[in-house]
């Protein structure tokens, strides 16, 4: 909405192109189960949210757990941290207020150094920090993981059967219609001179939503046809039996291990 | 407005996760009641849509650069009805955390609640109480500008709600609660018109979508819509009384005594033994971790190792992986 739109934009923009690449890739962390990436993934991301709000140096020691992920999945780095910078303005933007109104002075050692600053600053680099580490994750999961497998593993974990197949179709047909918005927004700027004012930029706007609008009813339509008539009776049928194997229950261990030991003999020494 | 985990302390996240999820399951329930097979597309399809039109710009008056674009809800609520609304506008949000990283895994709840749950029934039920089922173009668009204005607000005041519940933010809650709420005013404004213009073109191409023909659409009775506000309006306002006895704020420490700094002179003492006990534990457990505080030079040492440590780690996890990488590669090109 509103400040953040233009980022959307580019990220929705540059993902149709990056998305499915390497979520497609073939990798051990590829293979894992869904469910248990996502099981630890959700543990993870709220282990380092309850870190306290003023430590910074810790969340250093839990990055070392999605990138690891994300380096034995094969996924780019620079992929990974050009995305995270996309999706950062909100977050930049609340982090930063701290240091504009929490002013308690603080001294950070910092080994050799030392340095005077205030707690809204430690706040601030602790927010990013955050975010970058839970951002980390979250593409660790998503990039190495299909939408379809990730959607069976969130049925199997009771999710609702009609959120999954809304996803599942959503999914399906997201891309489609982002091309056709385009077409949309590319005719428009073809025929655009000069400024037309609010008004008319108003009527556009709604012409071209309308007219989208009615054509994804349509499609709906003829997608709903061509489905029953394949005998869709309201679920999916897939051949993937999902099944928790060794490399899962390894997986699982390891991580469990690395979340357990932070916590226990890390996070006292650390903060 | 995606609210990001930073912002949330677990105890939040996980009430609204469980907030949302017995909300959405309720609705799941009741609308795999009642929806046959074939709607399944067109709800797949409109969600689609909402992330297609959320692209489709257009430039913002007075505001020369800024440009906004619809969010979709309370269109959706008019012509789908509030429950399969709430379900795509749901779904929605989900993909976008998944796929797009908007929005933390953990903020899920709190989205789903400020942008899907609250926003559809809040926008719906207004479009209904002013046209009263009759379908006077004007009443229609009167409807949805307010639905669009009064929806969004009321989950934009959310935010700064469950933030500070979390107690992340340093700004003060009645600054941050000014800005949503004027900036959602505007977004709200917006929303509005362009939703009435949308529905204004409907009219023209696709009466039957405005006039509440569509099918699969699934009304509400007006009892069961006061109802559910009323119910929502009571846990607000315990939550807001909540929020006013005890502000989990960065403020209060700075007037409370710190025994963690010896040298900080308290503005206010307070002579209550059980908020002196929680003040020590705070103090002991929380003493700005990770920075050790004037002078003493070995944490400052630790956490020194503890980044570089990390750093090293990760680079030859890096190194080796790449060299794995490649024999991988030869070995295969060999073959």
């Amino acid at each position: 909405m509103g400040c953040c739109d233009v980022f959307a934009q580019k990220a929705i923009k540059m993902h149709h192109a990056y998305i499915d690449k390497f979520a497609y890739q073939d990798s051990p962390i590829h293979r894992i189960d869904a469910r248990v990436k996502f099981i630890i993934a959700v543990v993870f991301t709220a282990v380092v949210i309850s870190l306290p709000r003023t430590s910074v140096s810790i969340l250093f020691c839990y990055a070392i757990g999605p990138f690891t992920v994300l380096v034995l999945g094969g996924i780019p780095l620079r992929f990974v941290f050009k995305h995270i910078l996309l999706v950062s303005p909100f977050v930049l933007v609340l982090a930063l207020t701290g240091p504009l109104y929490d002013k308690r002075a603080e001294t950070v050692v910092f080994g050799p150094w030392d340095w005077q600053t205030t707690v809204g600053w430690l706040r601030c680099y602790s927010i990013i920090g955050k975010f970058v580490v839970t951002m980390l994750t979250l593409i660790s999961l998503v990039s190495t993981t299909r939408f379809a497998e990730l959607l069976a593993g969130l049925r199997r974990l009771a999710v609702p059967k009609i959120l999954v197949i809304q996803m599942g179709f959503l999914y399906r047909y997201l891309f489609l219609l982002i091309d056709s918005a385009h077409h949309i927004i590319r005719a428009r700027v073809a025929r655009a001179i000069g400024k037309i004012g609010f008004r008319n930029e108003t009527r556009v706007a709604a012409a071209m939503l309308g007219s989208l609008f009615v054509r994804s009813i349509d499609a709906a339509e003829r997608i709903n046809v061509a489905m029953q008539a394949r005998g869709f009776e309201g679920h999916w049928r897939t051949i993937n039996r999902l099944t928790i194997r060794g490399r899962d229950w390894v997986f699982a261990a390891v991580s469990a291990a690395f979340i357990f030991g932070m916590y226990v003999f890390v996070k006292p020494i650390l903060g | 407005m995606h609210m990001a985990n930073e912002l949330l302390s677990v105890p939040v996240a996980g009430g609204t996760l469980a907030v949302a999820a017995g909300g959405l399951g309720l609705i799941c329930r009741k609308v795999s009641r009642i929806v046959t097979s074939d709607k399944l597309p067109l709800m797949g399809v409109l969600g689609a849509f909402i992330f297609a039109a959320q692209m489709v710009n257009f430039q913002l008056p007075a505001m020369p650069g800024t440009s906004g674009h619809m969010v979709g809800s309370v269109l959706l609520s008019i012509v789908l009805g509030p429950h399969l609304a709430a379900v795509v506008i749901s779904s929605v949000i989900i993909v976008q955390c998944l796929i797009f990283q908007d929005g933390g895994l953990l903020a899920l709840g709190c989205n789903i609640i400020n942008m899907g749950l609250v926003p559809c029934y809040v926008g719906y039920f207004l479009y209904r109480a002013v046209t009263v089922g009759k379908s006077g173009s004007m009443r229609t668009y009167v409807g949805a500008m307010l639905a669009c204005v009064v929806a969004l607000e009321a989950g934009a005041i959310l935010v700064p709600v469950e933030a500070v519940l979390s107690g992340v933010l340093a700004v003060p809650f009645s600054t941050f609660l000014v800005t949503m709420v004027g900036v959602h005013f505007l977004v709200g404004l917006v929303e509005g018109l362009i939703t009435v213009a949308v529905l204004a073109y409907l009219q023209q191409v696709r009466p039957d979508l405005v006039l509440e023909a569509l099918p699969g659409r699934i009304r509400l009775s007006r009892r069961t819509v006061l109802v559910t506000l009323l119910v929502f309006a009571m846990v607000a306002a315990a939550g807001l009384s909540l929020l006013a006895s005890s502000m989990p704020d960065g403020l209060e420490w700075s007037y409370a005594e710190r025994p963690d700094q010896p040298g900080f002179k308290p503005i206010i003492t307070n002579e209550n033994t059980t908020i002196a006990a929680v003040d020590k534990m705070q103090g002991k457990y929380t003493p700005l971790p990770g920075y050790s505080i004037r002078g003493s030079s070995s944490a400052g040492w630790t956490s020194f190792a503890g980044v570089v440590g990390s750093a090293l780690t990760m680079a030859v996890i890096w190194v080796v992986a790449t060299f794995l990488r490649r024999r991988q590669l030869k070995c295969t090109t060999r073959i």
